[in-house]
């Protein structure tokens, strides 16, 4: 008997492990043309545990504060070894978790794999996408800089857009009427201790349901028969394929944190103008983009109220597919959900690349 | 011969008329006013007898009002038919105005004369007019009953009577607290030392008086933009004169200095920045007391404004060496009126150096090794500190973070300042210790950029082994899968 089967038996003899055995050797994956997207639900995982670990580094040094957010940022990627590391690491991590998240949405969504009975994953993986951003929009502001400090004013100017709600919440997230010291200790409270806890909730029942529910069979299975589905067994097969494409991701980590370092930029100067064609950070250029196109008035309306609702609804609307996606308890196909998701991918990326010249 | 006298009557009759005629005027009846009051012996009737407006027909009635065609006196001076008599201050102006203001009149286009009414209304004169009915007016300056031609000598607005005439009031200190008090009083007793002053007192009528710098009636303060003696209109000012090569040929003195000015350090500051600081023709020649600096004075002169450069030569061996020679200081090397900006190329002997006008790189010469000193200790400044910058940028293109190096570099200009101003000791060891912090500052810089330019290399390096490894592990991990795959499949 090895070592390693010699701690499991140690430890199987405490707490009954017989369960995660059953679990590890009868869970299976199914295997076909499409199940690379799969693995997107792994990376933005792994993602998230790089941003756990390099956002408790950076907590060590980093200090909010008017007078201290830039100045204790600027410490640890001049002064603390391997700071800019950490730093450049936990920015570009947040990026790619944010198109990790975004790929698995919709992967999960041209697969159908919110349909009966994976709803309340799907809603729970809605929700995990919303805190994602929330994170992104929260974490910019903390190092205090010209472009994150205008950013954020302009992103919360928009939603006190919305009427009757909209000032009420805006005044909440700013901590007051404009963006001051007293937003940044918010957003960093948002950031360090109410965003993780409540997505590690989240994140921890939207595993469970996953796990419970077992991997969704792609759609053409539907009508074959148990010999012709091919699958994979989920340990070690699957689980060492995600460690491999996590590896692959920390490389490109590495790589994009040393050859392109995060820029710190120039404090923040609440009494400057606002910089020329300031833009918000990418995954949210296509909404600030749209509207621009919006006319200043439409139909007595006006016209960023109208573009910011119909965000919102659209919002809601995607939110609900499972609802309205009329087909699903019958099981049949459904070309709309089709070219719906192909209408939103598509807009999404025309209006970002207009958004970004 | 009748008939000859005849034709000589009506031949002067008609030359009378062409006369009047040609002048524009018009024949008058007798001016009882004057008859009258020449007759009561009034000097004001006298003194009207040698008046320029007398002889050229204004009448007592035209300035003071009345009926000057009747001989009682209640008749002629009746308010009823504009008699106005003394007229009050205030509106002595308005009084001259009529003829010598923007209103057309018979007068005004028969002597063309000016539009001086307006000017003197706007003046700083005019101004004081309406806060006081003792400001000054028309006839403080032209004298009341006896205005005479201003080109006559006697005249006291004349160029040799002018000052004086200014003076009645500038030099009373009790009249002028009530308009200025701030406004020195001793001008005219500065004007009597100045070269102007004293050519003036001898009876020569070109050099400046009052009224070619500061204008006749249309007189501003010097701070208004539009005076011709705020500080940026001076050298213009100056110039009217002193570029004139004609009319300063009698002075025998070089008329190039507004030229050279305009090229110099201090005229562009002043002239093209707009820096107000920056010294005018008055702020080395004095306004009213205006004469070149002596060549003993020069140093003194210039540090007024360079008070270290000034202490520092005070102090040096070439003071005295200078003062020997009757040499005039600063301006042996930097000039007089075309002030260069000044450059570290003046030291040495380089084509550009000043220190070779008098000096020779040669072992006789002992200042030589002083003067190559002071060369190599501001090169190695100015050398080090573009090297360090050079440096940075360097580092700085690679994406590091020199910030703090590239902000430390600021230091070094007060440094170098100070290294350049100690120059004026002519004491090379003076000027090591005065660059010694900024020597300090630009080797630190090169440390630290070339420090970062390692770290940046470093990193490259320590991707480079993470890499490997993580690919490493990733190529044994896919041979792993693929072990593993192969063994379920069988």
């Amino acid at each position: 008997m090895d070592k390693t089967s010699k701690v499991f038996r140690w430890i199987d003899k405490r707490y009954d492990l017989g369960i995660v055995e059953h679990f590890a050797k009868e869970k299976r994956v199914p295997q076909f043309k499409g199940s690379f997207w799969y693995y997107f639900g792994g990376v933005s995982l792994f993602l998230f545990i790089v941003q756990v670990v390099t956002g408790i580094l950076l907590l060590m040094y980093y200090q909010p504060g008017a007078q201290s957010a830039y100045e204790s940022v600027r410490f640890i990627v001049t002064k603390v070894q391997f700071g800019w590391l950490i730093r450049s690491i936990h920015s570009w991590s947040a990026n790619l978790m944010i198109l990790s998240v975004v790929i698995h949405m919709f992967s999960v969504y041209f697969t159908k794999a919110f349909r009966t009975p994976r709803e309340l994953t799907w809603y729970s993986g809605f929700i995990l996408l919303a805190l994602t951003l929330t994170f992104g929009f929260s974490g910019y502001l903390l190092p205090w800089n010209t472009l994150s400090y205008f950013a954020t004013k302009v992103g919360t100017e928009i939603v006190g857009v919305v009427p009757i709600i909209g000032k009420p919440i805006m005044e909440l997230l700013r901590n007051g009427s404009d963006v001051t010291t007293a937003t940044l200790t918010r957003f960093f409270g948002l950031h360090v201790a109410v965003l993780p806890a409540l997505f590690t909730v989240i994140l921890g029942a939207h595993l469970l349901f996953i796990q419970v529910q077992g991997i969704s069979e792609p759609e053409s299975w539907k009508d074959l028969p148990e010999s012709k589905k091919k699958h994979i067994p989920f340990f070690p097969n699957f689980v060492l394929r995600d460690i491999l494409l996590w590896l692959i991701v920390l490389n490109v980590l590495a790589i994009l944190a040393v050859f392109f370092p995060w820029e710190l930029g120039h404090k923040a100067d609440p009494f400057a103008s606002a910089p020329m064609g300031i833009k918000p950070e990418w995954y949210f250029l296509f909404m600030f983009q749209s509207l621009k196109f919006f006319p200043a008035k439409l139909a007595m309306i006006d016209g960023e109220v109208f573009g910011i609702s119909l965000f919102g609804i659209a919002g809601l609307l995607w939110f609900l597919v499972p609802l309205w996606d009329s087909k699903t308890s019958k099981g049949k196909r459904n070309k709309i959900i089709n070219y719906v998701g192909i209408g939103v991918v598509l807009y999404i990326i025309i209006l970002t690349v207009i958004g970004a010249r | 011969m009748k008939m000859i006298r005849l034709l000589l009557v009506v031949w002067c009759t008609f030359t009378l008329f062409a006369v009047v005629g040609a002048s524009g005027q018009t024949m008058k009846p007798v001016d009882k006013c004057l008859s009258c009051h020449t007759d009561i012996g009034s000097d004001e009737a006298t003194a009207y007898m040698t008046d320029i407006h007398y002889k050229a027909g204004v009448t007592c009635a035209d300035c003071h009002g009345g009926d000057p065609t009747v001989e009682d006196q209640d008749a002629a001076m009746n308010p009823k038919k504009g008699y106005v008599g003394v007229p009050k201050p205030s509106s002595i102006p308005e009084m001259c105005g009529k003829c010598h203001g923007s209103e057309k009149s018979t007068f005004k286009t028969a002597y063309h004369l000016d539009d001086v009414m307006d000017e003197f209304l706007a003046s700083v004169h005019g101004r004081a007019l309406s806060q006081s009915s003792k400001g000054p007016t028309c006839i403080s300056c032209h004298g009341i009953h006896n205005i005479l031609d201003i080109n006559s000598v006697k005249s006291p607005v004349y160029p040799t009577n002018v000052t004086k005439t200014c003076a009645k009031c500038h030099s009373d200190p009790d009249y002028m607290k009530k308009f200025n008090p701030g406004l020195p009083v001793d001008q005219y007793e500065k004007y009597l030392t100045s070269v102007h002053g004293k050519l003036n007192k001898a009876g020569d009528p070109k050099p400046a008086t009052c009224v070619s710098c500061h204008s006749n009636h249309l007189i501003r303060s010097v701070k208004d933009p539009r005076s011709p003696v705020y500080p940026m209109n001076i050298p213009r000012t100056c110039a009217k004169c002193h570029s004139d090569k004609s009319y300063m040929a009698q002075y025998n003195i070089p008329t190039n200095q507004y030229a050279d000015y305009k090229q110099s350090v201090h005229g562009i500051a002043l002239l093209q920045n707009s820096d107000l600081s920056a010294p005018a023709c008055n702020s080395c020649h004095g306004n009213h007391g205006a004469v070149p600096p002596g060549a003993s004075s020069v140093a003194s002169v210039c540090g007024t404004c360079h008070q270290a450069n000034s202490d520092l030569f005070d102090k040096s061996v070439h003071r005295a060496a200078f003062a020997k020679s009757n040499l005039p200081g600063c301006v042996v090397c930097h000039s007089n009126h075309l002030v260069r900006q000044p450059s570290d190329t003046m030291i040495g002997f380089g084509p550009e150096s000043v220190c070779g006008k008098c000096h020779k790189d040669v072992p006789t010469d002992s200042a030589a090794s002083s003067i190559l000193a002071i060369q190599a200790t501001l090169d190695s400044l100015t050398v080090g500190r573009t090297d360090a910058e050079s440096l940075l940028g360097h580092a700085e293109q690679l994406g590091m973070d020199v910030s703090d190096a590239s902000y430390s570099l600021k230091d070094v200009n007060q440094s170098l300042v100070e290294s350049r101003v100690q120059v004026h000791s002519f004491n090379a060891s003076l000027v090591k210790s005065a660059a010694e912090p900024g020597l300090k500052i630009v080797g630190n810089a090169q440390v630290s950029a070339l420090g970062e330019i390692k770290e940046y290399y470093f990193r490259r390096e320590g991707l480079g082994v993470a890499t490997l490894i993580i690919t490493a592990l990733a190529v044994l991990l896919f041979l792993k899968i693929k072990q593993i795959e192969r063994r379920s499949e069988k």
